[in-house]
């Protein structure tokens, strides 16, 4: 290095004064200096090696000293004045982006690779910084992007690491553990190489790894690797151990406040909210006041809006504004899911499970990410069910109810197998649990699943986890969530549901996927996929080699729908209905048809299709409420009841729902559901209390539940005095008044 | 182009009638202007079904110039006394350039001072503006004067978004469920609470922000409220403001015989407001008192115009 140096100096001392070529020397020698001490973990020495630095004459290695000491706003300064001075030097933004990533601002440092790129095509330290911003977002180029570095760079140790890692988020621990021992052989001392390597040990459950003491004898306080091991042990949802790994790297070095973040976080994940907001706290008051920090505790203060129920097994956190209404619905149907899973998967929790849903789809996302702009509805971290509310998206969007009995599916089979279970599994079965629920719930296959059926991109079963974490095209993890769904159905159909609760041992027994499918069913992996690729494609054929006679149909009918052209619609219509029977989505072919059906007039077979609609999956409030109208109108009143009761799991925060339903059931003499609906109907505050609670007092009536009847006409006269029905209903059930 | 003067009959004396105008201003595309005109529309006839008596008049599409609803408002000058009731409904867009809100008409627009004076003009001692344009909160301040109730839209001139607030309160004049104390009258402040509901719930289904928030004045403050409760200190003219009545009541206006009972009948309702006003300044047991001893009354009464 000192070389290095030498030459630099004399290459540069033809345009410099001596003077200042000396201080530059000098000044990057000490950086080196500083380095070297961090590297070795002598942290006060480095301290004051850095705070040395921060006095150089070059803004560029004031900026080092700077970000060496966790002043990161006057690094940054620094930086943008070395950039200022030397608008040449790809270095200097390469590293100016490097503190933008440390700081999670991943655009802007995005934006400065990008510049030293335009500089030098072929900075190894510019590739790499874009691939290291593409790994934050588990992008898929983030390889391609590190190879690239290397490729300028073959001695960039960092690189390797990468690849390491990415290797490791793929979970292929032997690529890994090459590219590792790679860096290792570039630099004898990467600590992060030995990291990875320790943290392949430990997933494994090895826990006597030799490499954490290779690295606490360069660096005894090299917290860091055990904060590369908990992020590993978090992303394969194994978050008790992950917790225990960022404890032991604040242990060792209590400075790490990123670690210490991600601990605040998954803390929060575990439910122990207190704790996490001291470490959450004590970031923020260390200067650490970026999003994953500042979110979290936005939450936590939110968290006063919420209300929390515990009934036996069940620990429910709801939003004020949702739980009068949610939380009979909720609780029914965790009772129902908790029952139904303890028979099923032969087993019993061994702990109340936490179910928290957020009415404010972002609150769910930093709840789970720490970071707003999660795509799920439901995230499960062991004991813990995290989850949108069914206001927090569009009427017809979401079946809470079906994402809920998904979320649950993954709290046992994760305790079951101790959070050892692989993502295409545990993934797999809750999709197919929700079908199993009701054939009308989970998701439809999508034209993104046709698309990738025919283009032949399902993944093997040994690589569907890497659509789940580093998706290489959009919309693969839709895919593959569809795929492992449908193949614990075809595990479940050719062999029996027993085989999938045999796998599930295995893996508990820390088996992997190719040696769990051998013993259970008896076939390798390839075979599996083979076979189930022949059961997909005979269940598939029609939609996926008529897909595009179907889009190319469905442009003419909606065009014909539009036009009135009634006939055109009822003469084309079913063929394509039938050749894509899954697709009801807006402008579906049952629309369609329903519309036709009724201009022309003929009700009954407008009812036909929207109750085909409806068992298919169709989740259109709209649609479901014009069902259940024509079904009243025909005198079909249960039909039209057990219509609505559907939208219940789908979007029940709705006024007019809850009165038909409460009508309905009323008029059928099923007094109880007819008083469960008036009580939603209460619940959402209807700006008509008086008739609210009139129609309430009516089924206790009916339920001779008279006290209560009593009470509640009390409360409709009191917000409308004049209330005739309310005022005769009062004397009713108060006879010695008349 | 249409301006249509649908009924005007005299309201007998010792009755008030109502005098209604509601323009739908410049939509600027075709489907803002079917959405405004549609609108007013479904007002016109909701009207029409159950106010037979009142004097109606609409102004739509390109006749809704600034010099026709100057004309509209001089008839309505000569037409609508001091004891009668006007109502003037606004649909369309506004703007506020932030001194001054206009109402887009074809043509010249209006501002909101000149509109104030043209309502000025008008004897008609209660009168209710409910201008439902973009920016119409910037229309409050100048349309406020006592005995005057103003809604508006938005909560000020910067929520320049156009508006959904016209679609619910004429969806308010027809839903019965509008009618929260079930006396089969709507007043201006049920129709207002029932639209503002209406319009959070729209924002709310469609997950987007809200860019309308509507406002009540009814003190001549010019100051407005979002929730008019009797701790704001507003709502009280407008609860007592009735828009229409359906059932047993709008036929009983129509029967000379029982117009007496029926101002008893909301001589009652109005006692019973002031006493819930009035509730949290007196002991409980008074209140209850006095609000059984109304309440019987009122149900005597009630059980009289049913005969």
């Amino acid at each position: 290095m000192k070389r290095k140096l030498r030459s630099l100096a004399r290459l540069v001392g033809k345009y410099l004064p001596a003077a200042v070529l000396l201080q530059l020397t000098m000044a990057a020698q000490t950086l080196e200096e500083c380095r070297r001490l961090q590297h070795r973990g002598r942290l006060a020495e480095a301290s004051r090696c850095f705070e040395r630095l921060t006095a150089a004459a070059d803004p560029y290695l004031r900026a080092e000293g700077f970000w060496g000491l966790g002043r990161y706003q006057e690094a940054s300064s620094q930086f943008a004045a070395a950039v200022e001075r030397s608008p040449k030097n790809a270095l200097y933004r390469v590293r100016w982006g490097r503190l933008f990533l440390d700081r999670t601002q991943r655009q802007d440092a995005a934006e400065l690779f990008q510049e030293a790129l335009k500089l030098e095509p072929n900075h190894a330290g510019a590739l790499l910084g874009l691939a290291l911003v593409a790994s934050d977002g588990f992008e898929r180029r983030a390889i391609e992007l590190a190879e690239k570095a290397l490729a300028a760079d073959p001695k960039l140790a960092e690189a390797r690491v990468l690849l390491a890692r990415l290797a490791l988020e793929d979970g292929d621990e032997q690529k890994a553990i090459e590219e590792a021992d790679k860096a290792l052989a570039i630099d004898p001392e990467c600590l992060e190489a030995m990291a990875v390597r320790a943290t392949v040990d430990w997933l494994a459950d090895r826990e006597d790894t030799p490499w954490i003491g290779r690295i606490l004898k360069i660096n005894p306080v090299y917290g860091e690797a055990y904060a590369t091991a908990a992020h590993f042990f978090v992303l394969n949802r194994r978050y008790e151990e992950g917790v225990r790994f960022y404890r032991k790297a604040l242990e060792l070095n209590p400075k790490l406040h990123k670690a210490r973040a991600e601990l605040g976080v998954n803390l929060m994940r575990l439910g122990l909210d207190e704790e996490a907001r001291w470490h959450l706290e004590y970031c923020y008051h260390n200067g650490e006041k970026y999003a994953s920090v500042v979110n979290p505790l936005r939450l936590l203060d939110s968290y006063k809006n919420f209300e929390t129920f515990t009934t036996g097994q069940i620990i429910l956190r709801l939003h004020k504004y949702d739980a009068e209404l949610l939380r009979p619905y909720f609780q029914a149907e965790l009772e129902r899911a908790i029952r139904t899973y303890e028979r099923k998967y032969r087993m019993r929790l061994e702990r109340p499970v936490r179910v928290e849903a957020y009415p404010d789809h972002e609150d769910f996302a930093v709840r789970t990410l720490g970071m707003p702009g999660l795509g799920a509805l439901g995230v499960t971290f062991g004991y813990v069910v995290a989850m949108d509310s069914p206001n927090a998206r569009k009427p017809g969007e979401f079946h809470w109810a079906s994402t809920l009995w998904h979320e649950m599916s993954h709290v046992f089979v994760l305790a079951a197998t101790k959070h050892r279970a692989p993502r295409w599994f545990t993934e797999g079965l809750a999709v197919y649990e929700e079908t199993a629920v009701a054939p009308d719930w989970g998701d439809r296959m999508t034209p993104e699943v046709i698309r990738a059926i025919r283009d032949k991109r399902l993944l093997p079963v040994t690589q569907l986890d890497r659509g789940f974490v580093r998706p290489s095209y959009p919309g693969q993890v839709v895919v593959s969530y569809f795929q492992a769904g449908r193949l614990c159905a075809f595990i479940a159909e050719t062999w029996g549901f027993d085989k999938l609760l045999e796998m599930m041992q295995g893996f508990a027994a820390r088996k992997g996927t190719p040696e769990v499918i051998e013993q259970t069913l008896g076939l390798k992996p390839e075979e599996l996929d083979r076979q189930f690729l022949g059961w997909l494609e005979a269940r598939t054929r029609r939609t996926v080699e008529g897909f595009d006679q179907w889009r190319k149909g469905m442009e003419r009918l909606a065009a014909s729908a539009r036009a009135g052209r009634h006939e055109e619609v009822l003469r084309e219509g079913p063929a394509l209905r039938d050749l894509y029977p899954d697709y009801v989505e807006h402008g579906s072919a049952y629309e369609y048809l329903a519309e036709a059906h009724l201009a022309k007039g003929d009700k009954a077979a407008a009812i036909a299709e929207l109750e085909r609609y409806s068992r298919t999956g169709g989740r259109n409030p709209q649609l479901i409420k014009k069902l259940a109208a024509l079904l009243e109108e025909a005198g079909r009143r249960r039909e039209a009841a057990e219509a609505l009761e559907r939208l219940l799991n789908i979007y029940p925060r709705d006024e007019e729902l809850q009165r038909k339903l409460g009508a309905l059931w009323l008029a059928e003499g099923n007094a109880s559901k007819a008083i469960r609906a008036y009580r939603s109907l209460l619940a959402l505050r209807p700006l008509d209390r008086a008739a609210s609670h009139f129609y309430l007092a009516q089924a206790y009536r009916a339920a001779n539940r008279l006290e209560e009847a009593r009470e509640q006409v009390l409360l409709a006269l009191e917000a409308a005095p004049g209330y005739r029905p309310a005022q005769k209903l009062l004397l009713e059930l108060n006879p010695e008044s008349r | 182009m249409r301006i249509v003067l649908l009924f005007f009959v005299l309201a007998p004396i010792g009755l008030p009638a109502t005098c209604f105008l509601t323009v739908a201003g410049l939509g600027g595309e075709p489907d803002y202007e079917q959405r405004f005109a549609a609108w007013a529309k479904e007002i016109e006839n909701t009207l029409r079904a159950s106010r037979a008596e009142a004097r109606l008049e609409n102004l739509t599409g390109p006749a809704a110039t600034r010099e026709a609803l100057r004309a509209a408002f001089e008839r309505l000058a000569q037409e609508c006394g001091a004891r009668d009731d006007l109502v003037v409904m606004l649909i369309g867009h506004g703007t506020f350039d932030g001194f001054e809100y206009k109402f887009n008409l074809p043509g010249p627009d209006v501002t909101a001072a000149e509109l104030a004076g043209l309502l000025d003009k008008v004897p008609a001692q209660r009168q209710l503006v409910v201008n439902m344009t973009s920016a119409s909160g910037a229309s409050l301040a100048p349309l406020s004067r006592p005995g005057r109730i103003v809604i508006t839209a938005t909560k000020s001139g910067t929520e320049k978004n156009a508006t959904v607030f016209a679609r619910y309160w004429a969806e308010a004049l027809r839903d019965p469920s509008a009618d929260t104390d079930k006396n089969e009258a709507i007043t201006a402040l049920e129709a207002f609470r029932y639209a503002q509901r209406k319009t959070a719930e729209f924002y709310e289904a469609q997950k987007r922000i809200a860019t309308e928030h509507p406002l009540l004045d009814d003190t001549g403050q010019g100051e407005g409220a979002r929730a008019p409760s009797a701790e704001e200190k507003q709502g009280r003219l407008a609860a007592n403001f009735t828009l229409l009545r359906f059932g047993a009541a709008q036929a009983a206006a129509r029967d000379p015989e029982k117009r007496k009972l029926l101002a008893r009948k909301e001589q009652l309702e109005q006692e019973i407001d002031r006493l819930k006003y009035e509730k949290a300044a007196m002991p409980l047991e008074e209140y209850r008192r006095r609000l059984t001893a109304l309440l019987v009354e009122l149900a005597r009464t009630q059980e009289a115009l049913e005969k």
